[in-house]
């Protein structure tokens, strides 16, 4: 197996549940770390892969539902599958609502658990490339200058060259220059493509 | 009697007396006025104050005018005088004396017929009091059966809560259980169904599923010993296994209200004669206690300590030990008693039962308590001895 595969978090502090998860995630040939409380999967390196969360609701300490909230709120979220011993509405709702992938209720089917971690797993990559794809546009969008963030900010408000040399008492030169730049470090091969990178992030930021 | 007929009836009184009075002056020749202070007399009794002096004064002029001499005549001869003044004196005095009988006997009437009102009112009064005091028992009774009734309501709505929330927890526990077969089972299924079956983990993933199917067996075994009433029996027990049994039923209940539970047993724990089930009941119940006596605790932990250990010679003892509310010392003593209880649905049988199962095993149980610290629980057995060891 690659350091890159995806990889299967099961958190359950029976023994022999969590044993048989494992063993059942193994058979189809993905990596799996399996953690006994949510204690011991917070102090854990988790590596930086796709990955899916198996949660168990209730267990001794920090529930289930207690720790996907705390990954929530720290933004570190992870798509989980939640397995409960008793699936009552109100609860599968909380966690629902908080944005969990699945909610199975013990004893948990295999076929059903297995289908869910898949998914949760294409979640999760999906996840990451938008991740990945914001973290790089943040990156180019922030080793623009000051004056350049100014004309793209007029530039993605619709202004021509003219106008912007205007309102910036500069001339139109410049600003073609200050927009060029602003093309080069974005990498944006069109204004229509630059309009929508800008976009993208300024929805990212304001989330 | 109206004002003019008084006066009538005196003229006429006076009027009678001078007709007598004159009719017997032709048979017997001396003055006869003596009828006139018995006239007066009359009219002062029958008519009252005014006629009386009215009588008065008329018997004066009759006797001046018919009877003193000469007769017919309004002549007063001086030798007549001190007579006709004590004749005047003598009515008078009559006059006054009825009078102030008369006016005696009104206000002795008066005051009957005042008291006679009074009486009446007061007992109607006291008739309404003991009115509205009826009309409030029978309230009173009626609020009364009403509590009742909620109470025995309330009861009943507790006693099945308490009987569901007992077999979710059981559920709990057998699905569990039940929870690791499935996964190992489908594991196992996986694992041989794979493009190169791996036997190896097909194996494990089976003999986990057996474990799990076992382990749920058991959980079933136990519920059944605690509810079945087997004869008392006398066999070799191993307390701290007892006390780990009785924490699996009671580890659902545990996690779900936070507790966090400390177990210090004796690894050379001496074993003990008795009932396996009886004494395990008594470590459910006094677990189960525990567990409710720290439902409410808020604003500090919530911690159950179990201990076990040999004390003195040829005893063990076992103390169960929450954070919870307390016992209060005029309860303490109570305890025991069967039906007494503190809790809303409990029956106050559990400690009692508990109580004569120590007993008879030769052991002593008792509480130890401080108010919103906690209470210990502690009982005593006696070691098995050595004789009946040789036996098994």
């Amino acid at each position: 197996m690659k350091s890159t595969d995806p990889i299967v978090l099961i958190v359950d502090d029976d023994a022999m549940v969590r044993e048989g998860i494992q063993s059942l995630v193994r058979s189809i040939g993905l990596r799996v770390q399996t953690f006994a409380s949510a204690a011991e999967f917070l102090s854990a390196n988790i590596p930086d892969v796709p990955k899916c969360l198996v949660l168990d609701v209730r267990m001794p300490g920090q529930s289930g539902l207690d720790l996907h909230r705390q990954l929530m709120q720290a933004n570190t979220e992870i798509p989980t599958v939640f397995i409960s011993g008793h699936g009552d509405i109100p609860m599968t709702v909380r966690a629902m609502k908080q944005g969990a992938m699945e909610f199975l209720t013990k004893p948990v089917r295999g076929q059903d658990l297995l289908d869910a971690v898949q998914n949760a797993i294409e979640r999760d990559r999906t996840l990451r490339k938008e991740r990945a794809e914001i973290a790089s546009l943040h990156k180019r969008f922030e080793s623009l200058t000051a004056r350049e963030t100014e004309v793209l900010n007029l530039v993605v408000a619709g202004l021509l060259n003219k106008q912007i040399a205007d309102q910036l008492g500069t001339s139109e030169l410049t600003v073609k220059t200050h927009r060029a730049h602003v093309m080069e470090k974005t990498q944006a091969d069109s204004l229509a493509n630059l309009v929508r990178m800008f976009e993208k992030l300024k929805n990212y930021l304001h989330k | 009697m109206t004002a003019p007929l008084r006066y009538s009836l005196a003229i006429l009184f006076v009027l009678v007396a001078l007709l007598a009075s004159l009719g017997l002056q032709e048979p017997f020749s001396n003055p006869s006025w003596f009828l006139f202070p018995t006239g007066v007399l009359a009219a002062t009794w029958i008519c009252g104050n005014g006629p009386g002096w009215v009588a008065v004064c008329l018997s004066t002029f009759a006797v001046q005018y018919f009877f003193v001499p000469p007769f017919r005549t309004w002549i007063l001869q001086p030798r007549d005088i001190p007579f006709f003044i004590s004749f005047v004196a003598c009515e008078v005095v009559a006059n006054r004396i009825v009078a102030w009988r008369v006016r005696t006997e009104n206000a002795l009437r008066e005051a009957r017929d005042a008291l006679e009102v009074r009486v009446a009112e007061r007992t109607a009064d006291m008739e309404n009091a003991n009115k509205a005091l009826r009309e409030q028992m029978a309230e009173q009774r009626r609020t009364e059966e009403t509590l009742q009734a909620t109470r025995t309501e309330l009861a009943r709505v507790v006693r099945i809560t308490a009987i569901g929330e007992m077999a979710a927890s059981i559920a709990h526990e057998v699905n569990q259980p039940l929870a690791a077969v499935v996964a190992n089972a489908d594991a196992c299924v996986a694992w041989l169904t794979r493009q190169t079956p791996d036997l190896g983990e097909a194996k494990s993933a089976a003999l986990r599923a057996v474990e799990g199917a076992t382990r749920a067996s058991q959980v079933i075994a136990r519920i059944r010993s605690l509810i079945s009433k087997g004869a008392p029996q006398r066999e070799p027990v191993d307390i701290n296994s007892l006390i780990e049994e009785a924490l699996v039923l009671a580890k659902g209940q545990v996690v779900l209200n936070k507790i966090s539970l400390s177990l210090l047993l004796d690894p050379a724990l001496p074993l003990v004669s008795g009932d396996r089930i009886q004494l395990q009941q008594v470590l459910m119940n006094l677990i189960a206690n525990a567990i409710d006596a720290m439902a409410n605790v808020t604003g500090r932990e919530r911690t159950l300590e179990i201990r076990s250990q040999r004390v003195q010679a040829q005893s063990i003892s076992v103390s169960v030990q929450d954070s919870g509310i307390g016992i209060s010392e005029e309860f303490i003593s109570r305890l025991f008693e069967p039906f007494f209880t503190t809790r809303a649905q409990g029956i106050g049988m559990g400690l009692a039962i508990s109580h004569s199962i120590i007993e008879a095993h030769g052991g002593r149980l008792w509480a130890e308590s401080k108010l919103n610290e906690g209470t210990i629980f502690r009982f005593t057995l006696p070691e098995k001895q050595a004789s009946i060891d040789e036996k098994h």
